[in-house]
C-alpha cells in the first residue's frame, strides 16, 4: 500500500500519523468522551498550559450537534474526524512543516492553490483563543492553524502551535469526489466500503436526536450534574476527572443548543459557566504540574536551579 | 545640501490579516516619517515615498532621507554665579558637579544673563547621528506604534507582532542596516512568492524593490494608488466576457481579494444551475462573503451559474483549482437551499413568539419588546405620512422575525431581506413584504431609501426606537464611540424624511418613542431635545455633504423647526434666495438690523404708531411691510418659504432708502422707540423662513 497519494481514508490517517511521528510528536489516540474539537483533548487544551514542552498527533472524532443535516448536506456532518498536531513552543517553520505534511499526501503546492486565509480562533467555553488562518485549498477551508495565546484564561508563554486537519474535506480533494459519503474509506481483500456506509445511517439518526429527540430537560439537568460534580472534583484537587466533567457540559450545552433550548442571554450565561469551570481547571492543572516540578521542562543545571524562599 | 539617499524597510511575515493591511502599511508609513521628522532626518525637501503591501509583507519605500542628523550646540545653564563661588573664589560644589556633567571643568563655563540672574552656562557641541545608527530604533518605534488591535506571540519569543515575522529588509541607500528587530536580523534579503520562489532575493537598491519583486519573485505588491486592485479588476472583466457575463465587482471585496494574493489569477468556475432558484441575494452572499468571489450576471441583470475567483498560483493544472473552487460551492449553495426550504416551512408570524428570547439590549427588553414598541411607532408616522397605520404595525410585528430563521442565522447580512422573501411566501400583502425587505435602508452611505411608505413609517419607527432607546439607557454616542451605529441611524432617518418628504414633528415622535421605553431617563423634556438636537446634528453633516453652506444651515437652524421636511423648504428656500440679486444686502440689513435691536436692549415691546412715522422713507417702508404681511401669510402657512423670500426681496429699495434717510437712533426718545419697533417688525417678516442675519455676505 503507497502512503503517498492516499487512495483511501484509512490511508490518509496513516499517511499524517506517519508524517508527524517523523517529525518527533507523540502520536496519542482520540480522547474517548463527545467533544467538538481537537482542541478539547487534553493533549492540546491542558498541555498549552505551563511552560512544558509537548509535542502531540492524534486523530479525533468531533461531534458538531448543529451541523447536522441529516445525511443529506455533502460535506456537513454532526460527526466527522479531525487530525490534530500541537507542539509547544511553536516551531519557526511551523508553516512549512504543514505544507511538507501536504506534500507527503502528494498535494503539489504548484498546482493547487494553497492560502492561509485570517480566521482567528476562539473558544468562549474553554477561555482560550489565538490567532491564526483556516487554510485554503483550491477555495476550501481543509484546516485550520492557530498560535495559542490564552488557554482556561492563561497566558501560553511559550506560546503553542496548533494544526487541525479536516480529513473528510481533504480526502475529498484526493479521491476528487464530491460528497463525503462517497469517500472511499479502505478498498482491501475483504471489499471496498464507502464513508457513507460507515457513518450514513448514523448522521441521519444522530441529526434526528440532536435537533428533535433530545430531553430537554434531561439535558438541563445533566448539565447541572456536570457543574457539581467539576466543581467538587476541583475542591479534592482532581484537575484530570474535572476536566471530563467541563467536556460533557460542553457537549450537554452544544446539545441543548441544537434543540434551540437556550436563549441568547441564557446561551451567554451557560458559556459563562462553562468557561468557569475550565478556568478553575486551567488553574488546578498549573498547580499540579508545578507541584511535579514541571517534569517535561528539560533538565536545568544546577547553578541555574532556583531556590525558593 | 544636506546629503540624502534611498531608504526601505520591508516587514516580511506570516500571512496579514486581509481586512487591515492596507490601514496598516499607511499607518507603518505615516510612524516613519513622524519618526524621521523627530530625529531630524526628513529632508527639507522631501517627496513623500511609496507604501507597498502584501499577505506576507509591508514595506515603505523613501526615495530620500538625511543620512545624518546635523551638529547642533545646546546649551545648559548650570547653577547661579553667587552660589558657584566661596568668599575665596573657589567654586563650589554645585559648581564643579555641573561642570563635571558637561564633562569640563569650572574654568571652562562661562557666566551668562538670564531672567533669573547670572548662572553659569556651557554649550555642547552635539555632534549630529548618522541614520545608520539611528534607523534602528526608529523603525521599531514605528512597528510598535502601529494601531494592531491583537499583537501576537509565537515560539519562545517575547517580540509581538501582527503575525509571527520571519525577515526585514532594512536598507539605506545600496548598504543594508544591521539590527535585530522583532527578533529577525535585518538585511537586505527579501523572498518571492511562498511557492514560485521560496528562494531569497538580494536587493541592491531600495528603488528596485517592487520591479525585482514583480520580475523575479512573482510577487505583485498592492500600492496605495491599488494598482493591483485594478489590475484584478481587469483580469476579472475580462475572464466575465469569455462567458458572455459581467462581473459584479464589489470594491470592499475587491480590496480584500487583492490583500489575499501575490500573484493573482483569475479562475472561472461554474455551479449547477438549479441554484439560480434560490434568491439572488442568497447566491451573491454565499459567492461573496462565504467564498471571494466575484458574481456573473448577463445583460439583463440575471444572475448566471458563473462566478470568477482569483487565485494565488500560475498553476501547473488550472483545471485542479478551477474543479476544486466548484466543489466547494455545491455544499455551501446546498446548506442555503437546505435554509431556504425549511425557514419556509414556518411562518414569520408563528416565530413572533421567538423573539421573546432574542436580546436587543439589556435594558431595552427582547427583540419582541423593540417590534411591540416599533409597531405603535410606526402606526403613529403611517397615519402623519398618509399611509395605513394597520399595514404599519403589522410590517413591524413581523419584521424582526428572519432574525430566527436559519438563513438570517447563516447569513446576518441577509436580515430584513429574507423577512421580506418569507413575508411574500406566508402570503402577507406586497406592501408588508416590501416593507420588511427595505426596513434597514438606508444601511451605508449612498443606499438606497425605502420605497413603499409603509418600508417608510418602519425604517423611521425601527431607527428612532433604536436612536431614543440607546440615549434614554444614557449611552448616546460620544467622541468616535458609536457602538450602536446611531450616528449612521439618525443619517438615515433624516435622509428618509426629507428626500421621502415626509411631514412629521420629530420631537413628538420623539416623545412617543420615549414614553414607551422601559430605561427610564431622569428627566423627559431635556432629552427630546438632546435627542432632537443629534438628529439635525446628523442632518447638518448631510447637508454639508451635499454642498449646502454652513450658514445656511444656521440660519434655518437658529428658527428651530421641529419638522425635518419643514427644515428642508426652509433650506431650500435660502438658497434659491441667493441667488436673487437683493439676496446681499437684505442679508446684511438684517444683520445690522439685528445689531441695532441687539444694541438697544433687545425687542421693544411696542407697536408701530404710524402717526409717529414722519419721514417718507419710513413711511413707504412701513406700507410695504404691512402689505407683505399680508401677502405671506398664506405662503408662510402653506410652508413655501421659496416665494415667501422673493416676495421679501421686494423690501430691497424701501430698506436701502429707509436707512439711507432715516436716523433710527433719534435723540428723541419717542421717535427712537417707534422706529425700533418698526425695524422689529421688518426683521419678523424675514425671521419666518429664517434668521438671514446669520448669513454670510462677503
Amino acid at each position: 500500500m503507497s502512503l503517498r497519494n492516499p487512495a483511501t481514508f484509512q490511508s490518509l490517517i496513516l499517511s499524517l500519523q506517519h508524517y508527524w511521528v517523523r517529525q518527533g510528536c507523540v502520536l496519542l489516540q482520540p480522547l474517548d468522551m463527545p467533544v467538538g474539537a481537537g482542541t478539547f483533548h487534553p493533549a492540546t487544551f491542558l498541555r498549552a498550559i505551563g511552560p512544558e514542552p509537548w509535542s502531540a498527533a492524534y486523530v479525533q472524532p468531533c461531534r458538531r450537534p448543529t451541523d447536522g443535516r441529516y445525511g443529506e448536506n455533502p460535506n456537513r456532518l454532526q460527526h466527522y474526524y479531525q487530525f490534530q498536531v500541537m507542539i509547544k513552543p511553536s516551531p519557526d517553520n511551523f508553516q512549512d512543516l504543514y505544507l511538507d505534511s501536504l506534500k507527503a499526501l502528494g498535494m503539489d503546492p504548484l498546482v493547487n492553490d494553497i492560502r492561509f486565509v485570517e480566521d482567528n480562533w476562539e473558544s468562549p467555553t474553554l477561555g482560550a483563543w489565538g490567532l491564526g488562518w483556516e487554510v485554503w485549498l483550491n477555495g476550501m477551508e481543509v484546516s485550520q492553524f492557530t498560535y495559542f495565546q490564552q488557554a482556561g484564561g492563561l497566558e501560553c508563554r511559550p506560546v503553542c502551535g496548533e494544526i487541525t486537519y479536516g480529513l473528510e474535506r481533504i480526502a475529498m480533494h484526493l479521491q476528487n469526489v464530491d460528497s463525503v459519503f462517497d469517500l472511499v474509506w479502505s478498498d482491501g481483500p475483504l471489499g471496498r466500503v464507502n464513508y457513507g456506509d460507515v457513518f450514513h445511517q448514523n448522521e441521519v439518526e444522530q441529526s434526528h436526536y440532536n435537533f428533535e429527540a433530545a430531553d430537554i430537560q434531561s439535558l438541563f439537568g445533566w448539565f447541572d450534574t456536570c457543574e457539581r460534580l467539576c466543581q467538587r472534583l476541583l475542591e479534592n484537587n482532581l484537575p484530570l476527572p474535572a476536566y471530563e466533567q467541563v467536556l460533557q457540559a460542553s457537549h450537554t450545552f452544544n446539545l441543548l443548543d441544537a434543540r434551540r433550548a437556550l436563549s441568547v442571554t441564557e446561551r451567554q450565561r451557560f458559556i459563562l459557566r462553562v468557561r468557569t469551570l475550565a478556568r478553575g481547571v486551567a488553574e488546578a492543572y498549573l498547580k499540579s504540574r508545578e507541584a511535579l516540578g514541571f517534569p517535561l521542562l528539560p533538565t536545568r543545571k544546577p547553578k541555574k536551579k532556583r531556590v525558593h524562599g | 545640501m544636506a546629503d540624502t539617499k534611498p531608504f526601505l524597510v520591508e516587514i516580511g511575515s506570516e500571512e496579514l490579516p486581509p481586512k487591515n493591511l492596507k490601514h496598516l502599511a499607511e499607518s507603518l508609513h505615516r510612524n516613519l516619517l513622524a519618526q524621521l521628522a523627530s530625529n531630524s532626518l526628513y529632508p527639507a525637501n522631501p517627496s513623500e515615498g511609496q507604501t507597498f503591501f502584501s499577505p506576507r509583507r509591508l514595506a515603505i519605500y523613501l526615495p530620500k532621507i538625511l543620512v545624518k542628523q546635523e551638529d547642533r550646540a545646546e546649551e545648559r545653564l548650570g547653577p547661579a554665579v553667587s552660589a558657584a563661588f566661596d568668599a575665596a573664589g573657589r567654586p563650589t560644589k554645585a559648581a564643579e558637579g555641573f561642570a563635571k556633567s558637561c564633562g569640563v571643568t569650572v574654568s571652562q563655563l562661562t557666566p551668562r544673563h538670564t531672567e533669573k540672574g547670572e548662572r553659569l552656562a556651557y554649550t555642547l557641541r552635539l555632534k549630529g547621528k548618522t541614520a545608520a545608527e539611528l534607523l534602528p530604533q526608529i523603525v521599531s518605534e514605528s512597528l510598535a506604534k502601529l494601531p494592531i488591535q491583537k499583537r501576537m506571540r509565537w515560539g519562545t519569543g517575547q517580540a509581538e507582532f501582527v503575525r509571527p515575522v520571519h525577515w526585514m529588509v532594512l536598507m539605506l541607500g545600496d548598504r543594508a542596516i544591521k539590527a535585530d528587530i522583532l527578533g529577525v536580523k535585518t538585511g537586505n534579503q527579501t523572498y518571492g512568492h511562498r511557492f514560485h520562489h521560496p528562494a531569497a532575493i538580494t536587493l541592491k537598491h531600495p528603488a528596485d524593490y517592487a520591479k525585482l519583486l514583480e520580475k523575479t519573485g512573482k510577487v505583485l505588491v498592492e500600492d496605495r494608488h491599488g494598482r493591483l486592485v485594478k489590475k484584478i479588476s481587469a483580469y476579472v472583466n475580462h475572464a466575465a466576457k469569455q462567458v458572455h457575463g459581467r462581473a459584479q465587482l464589489d470594491q470592499g471585496l475587491l480590496e480584500e481579494v487583492a490583500a489575499l494574493v501575490e500573484w493573482p489569477v483569475p479562475i472561472t468556475g461554474s455551479f449547477d444551475k438549479k441554484f439560480l432558484a434560490l434568491p439572488d441575494e442568497v447566491i451573491v452572499a454565499v459567492l461573496e462573503t462565504q467564498q471571494r468571489y466575484f458574481p456573473l450576471r448577463d445583460t439583463k441583470g440575471k444572475l448566471l451559474s458563473y462566478f470568477i475567483a482569483i487565485s494565488n498560483i500560475q498553476s501547473r493544472k488550472p483545471t485542479v483549482v478551477r474543479s476544486g473552487n466548484e466543489r466547494v460551492i455545491t455544499p455551501r449553495l446546498t446548506d442555503a437551499e437546505f435554509f431556504w426550504e425549511s425557514d419556509r416551512k414556518t411562518t414569520l408570524a408563528s416565530r413572533i413568539p421567538e423573539l421573546d428570547r432574542v436580546v436587543f439590549q439589556k435594558q431595552l427588553g427582547s427583540y419582541a419588546d423593540k417590534a411591540r414598541r416599533t409597531a405603535k411607532l410606526a402606526a403613529v408616522i403611517a397615519e402623519r405620512i398618509g399611509s395605513d397605520p394597520h399595514l404599519a404595525e403589522r410590517a413591524a410585528q413581523l419584521a424582526k422575525c428572519d432574525l430566527v430563521t436559519g438563513m438570517v442565522g447563516e447569513f446576518p447580512e441577509l436580515q430584513g431581506i429574507m423577512g421580506g422573501y418569507y413575508a411574500r411566501h406566508d402570503g402577507e400583502p406586497d406592501e408588508i413584504s416590501a416593507a420588511i425587505a427595505e426596513h434597514y435602508r438606508p444601511s451605508f452611505a449612498g443606499d438606497a431609501l425605502p420605497e413603499t411608505k409603509t418600508g417608510q413609517a418602519l425604517a423611521i419607527a425601527d431607527k428612532l426606537d433604536t436612536i431614543v432607546g440607546t440615549f434614554a439607557m444614557g449611552q448616546k454616542p460620544t467622541g468616535d464611540k458609536d457602538p450602536f451605529g446611531l450616528r449612521r441611524a439618525a443619517l438615515g432617518l433624516m435622509r428618509i424624511l426629507v428626500e421621502r418628504q415626509l411631514d412629521s414633528d420629530l420631537t413628538v415622535l420623539i416623545q412617543k418613542s420615549l414614553a414607551q421605553q422601559p430605561a427610564k431617563p431622569p428627566s423627559h423634556e431635556p432629552l427630546v431635545m438632546e435627542i432632537y438636537e443629534f438628529l439635525l446634528e446628523r442632518l447638518r453633516v448631510y447637508y454639508l455633504e451635499n454642498g449646502v453652506r454652513a450658514d445656511v444651515f444656521e440660519a434655518v437652524r437658529a428658527k428651530q423647526p421641529h419638522n425635518p421636511l419643514d427644515f428642508h423648504r426652509r433650506v431650500q428656500a435660502v438658497n434659491i434666495f441667493l441667488t436673487i440679486p437683493e439676496a446681499l444686502c437684505l442679508a446684511s440689513a438684517n444683520k445690522r438690523i439685528a445689531n441695532i435691536l441687539r444694541q438697544a436692549g433687545g425687542k421693544t415691546g411696542r407697536t408701530v404708531d404710524a402717526e409717529m412715522l414722519r419721514e417718507p422713507a419710513e413711511r413707504t417702508l412701513y406700507e410695504n411691510i404691512r402689505r407683505l404681511q399680508r401677502d405671506i401669510q398664506p405662503l408662510v402657512a402653506a410652508g413655501d418659504y421659496i416665494n415667501t423670500l422673493k416676495k421679501l426681496a421686494a423690501l430691497r429699495t424701501p430698506v436701502d432708502e429707509f436707512f439711507d434717510k432715516v436716523l433710527v437712533m433719534e435723540p428723541d426718545s419717542a421717535l427712537r422707540e417707534n422706529r425700533l419697533a418698526l425695524l422689529s417688525l421688518l426683521s419678523a417678516l424675514f425671521l419666518q423662513t429664517a434668521d438671514l442675519a446669520m448669513l454670510q455676505t462677503d
